[in-house]
């Protein structure tokens, strides 16, 4: 494997240095591209109380290309799916170079803040979530508590 | 050229001198005035070579930049007079011929709504086009940048690699900075990807489009600049709404028509014949959409259709089991000599009468009120009824394709070997081969046509036609398929009567 970009580096360094609240990063031993992360549902959300892992992988040509992210724990939410896939524009067609892993991150927690079921990737949670928000919210709160709370 | 099919070159343009003396010696003869007029699939059309269309779009771009000059100078006069400072000018953006590139690709090639765009507002067309950032975000940001150019004493940092380096730092209008090693795998993941006039500034949000001068100057390795030169030119052919590829394998033949419709063109070089509005086999006269529709239902539904429909039939009257190896469809059976059409399987006398209905679907007038399973099940009869009658014509079309092969085969050896006759005097069996192609094909695709129809008169007007186009082919096959033993005369009248068909139904249904 070749040297890592010294963009990779100051990254990393300032996810150690000032993490962000309610979220960590840590680079794997033997992979600094791969990423180890852990979210805490944001207060006042159906995931509050919760802690999400998630895998986040620095492809060849990042920062040209988007890093590969996916949760690992299961989570009720209409933008992700049954593999933990995640339907977030700045992972796709909106990526910049110039956006970093703290601010996909940012993002992330954002997605988990502010469900929006109008562009769902996970569609039976999509439509519960249109049309009775309440039973949505309930499954939500019920699937963090069984997956996001035991360790 | 015109595009009349490889018989009627004589009407080409560039021998127009000849036409003249013809239309003026012979003024009786309408037709070839106005063919345009009298043949309702008339379409002009030329074939360019990839340097022909470089140069095309080169001219629309030089003339933009052209007109917009001038607009701008007019706009400086004004100013002059006004205020007498010409600094003002700096301010605005120069249409340079990369910008106008993007303004013509991003407005599909019409230059007088750039034109006129850049008239009534060039600002809101730039913004428009992704020339310049939208108003409030450049601002700010541009002071960023001034701020961190002042201090030229400390290194700049580029945001994506960060890197520190004071050299080679590129910026689009939006004036977002970033070093030029950075700019250069941008482009190479974007190009890798297919993506060409489409690149974006790096920055979060900014929507600010790369142009061709700004790209060539940051990437310097040959093959990439090449892979982007393709791309981008494929972008634009694409774009303009006069320019079609040719879609045969490997061809690199550019088609253009000055008045695009959805008509019949053909490439000169691999002789592919496509529809131009939609790229794929040209389908007279069913519409784009609609052909779209059908041969994706026949792509879904063909092993149903194949299954039900084996590839033999018994004959109606002795039951023996046929083969079908010709194109025409007037059956005779070898056994029994009973005539009989190989769609309906009816008496083939009934065919040449007024009362041939074998291409019309009659449709179940109590259908309403039956079950949903039988609903289906007469949907499924009526798709097969349209769907039988496509693959049968289109399978007639390759068999006369063989029989083509054969006549062609047979006048060489009349003539080179057996002395009877001189090539001249067969012409007519090869006219009248391709004359049962042309009419063939444009039978097989009035199915789909038929098919998607509402039952109304239009309609029963529309399956008489074809009922009638289809029964002089059958006759044309018939003939062909026995010139020998028949006569010349006959033929020549039958083929007649077969383009009359053709042309009526074209000139009533065919609505491009």
């Amino acid at each position: 494997m070749c040297s890592l970009p010294r963009r990779i580096i100051k990254e990393t360094q300032r996810l150690m240095q000032e993490p962000v609240p309610g979220i960590s990063a840590v680079p794997d031993d033997n992979n600094a591209r791969y990423f180890h992360v852990i979210v805490t549902g944001p207060e006042d959300s159906p995931f509050e109380g919760g802690l999400f892992k998630l895998e986040l992988f620095l492809p060849e040509d990042y920062p040209m290309s988007a890093p590969k992210v996916r949760f690992i724990t299961k989570i009720y939410h209409p933008n992700i799916d049954r593999l933990g896939r995640i339907c977030l524009d700045i992972l796709k067609d909106k990526w910049s170079p110039a956006l970093q892993i703290r601010t996909v991150l940012l993002s992330i927690q954002a997605l988990l803040s502010a469900p929006n079921p109008d562009d769902p990737l996970a569609n039976d949670v999509a439509e519960l979530w249109k049309v009775n928000e309440a039973e949505a919210i309930r499954n939500a709160k019920e699937w963090t508590r069984r997956y996001a709370m035991d360790n | 050229m015109s595009g009349q099919g490889e018989s009627d070159m004589d009407y080409s343009d560039d021998e127009a001198g000849y036409g003249d003396y013809y239309a003026e010696a012979d003024t009786y003869d309408l037709e070839q005035v106005d063919i345009s007029k009298s043949d309702p699939e008339y379409f002009e059309f030329e074939c360019l070579s990839v340097e022909e269309v470089e140069r095309l779009l080169n001219e629309s771009v030089e003339m933009l930049s052209n007109s917009l000059k001038i607009l701008s100078i007019k706009d400086l006069n004004i100013y002059e007079k006004v205020c007498n400072n010409n600094k003002l000018l700096s301010g605005c953006t120069q249409i340079t011929p990369a910008l106008a590139k993007v303004l013509l690709h991003t407005h599909k090639w019409a230059i007088q709504e750039v034109t006129d765009k850049y008239r009534s507002d060039s600002q809101a067309l730039l913004v428009e086009s992704q020339i310049e950032p939208r108003p409030e975000s450049s601002t700010s940001h541009r002071r960023q940048q001034r701020s961190l150019r002042s201090n030229s004493n400390v290194p700049l940092i580029c945001a994506v690699c960060v890197e520190a380096t004071n050299e080679g730092y590129f910026r689009l209008a939006c004036g977002h900075s970033f070093c030029s090693l950075c700019w250069v795998m941008h482009f190479q993941v974007q190009i890798s990807q297919g993506v060409s006039t489409g690149i974006t500034c790096m920055a979060p949000g900014c929507e600010v489009l790369a142009t061709e001068d700004f790209a060539l100057k940051i990437i310097t390795l040959p093959d990439l600049r090449k892979k982007y030169q393709q791309f981008t030119f494929q972008d634009y052919v694409k774009s303009h709404p006069q320019l079609r590829f040719c879609p045969g394998p490997n061809c690199q033949v550019i088609v253009r028509a000055k008045l695009p419709k959805a008509k019949k063109c053909f490439c000169q070089s691999c002789k592919t014949a496509f529809c131009f509005n939609c790229g794929i086999d040209y389908h007279a006269p069913t519409d784009c959409v609609t052909v779209k529709k059908w041969l994706t239902k026949c792509a879904d539904d063909s092993e149903t259709a194949n299954y039900i429909s084996a590839h033999t039939k018994d004959c109606p009257k002795c039951h023996i089991c046929i083969e079908k190896n010709g194109g025409c469809n007037h059956m005779q059976c070898y056994s029994c000599k009973h005539d009989f059409c190989w769609m309906c399987l009816g008496d083939w006398k009934t065919h040449g009468s007024e009362y041939y209905e074998c291409s019309r679907y009659k449709d179940n007038p109590n259908i309403a009120n039956e079950s949903a399973h039988a609903q289906a099940r007469e949907a499924l009869k009526k798709y097969l009824h349209y769907y039988e009658r496509w693959e049968n014509h289109s399978k007639s079309l390759k068999l006369e394709e063989q029989h083509f092969k054969k006549v062609s085969k047979k006048i060489t050896g009349k003539v080179m070997n057996s002395g009877s006759g001189t090539w001249i005097d067969w012409q007519y069996l090869l006219d009248a081969s391709n004359l049962l192609a042309k009419c063939r094909y444009t039978l097989q695709y009035t199915y789909p046509y038929a098919y998607y129809m509402e039952p109304s008169s239009r309609k029963e007007l529309f399956e008489y036609q074809q009922a009638s186009l289809e029964a002089e082919i059958e006759n044309l096959s018939w003939k062909i398929e026995r010139a020998e033993s028949t006569d010349r005369g006959d033929l020549e009248n039958q083929m007649d009567v077969a383009e009359k068909r053709r042309l009526t139904l074209l000139k009533d249904f065919l609505n491009v």
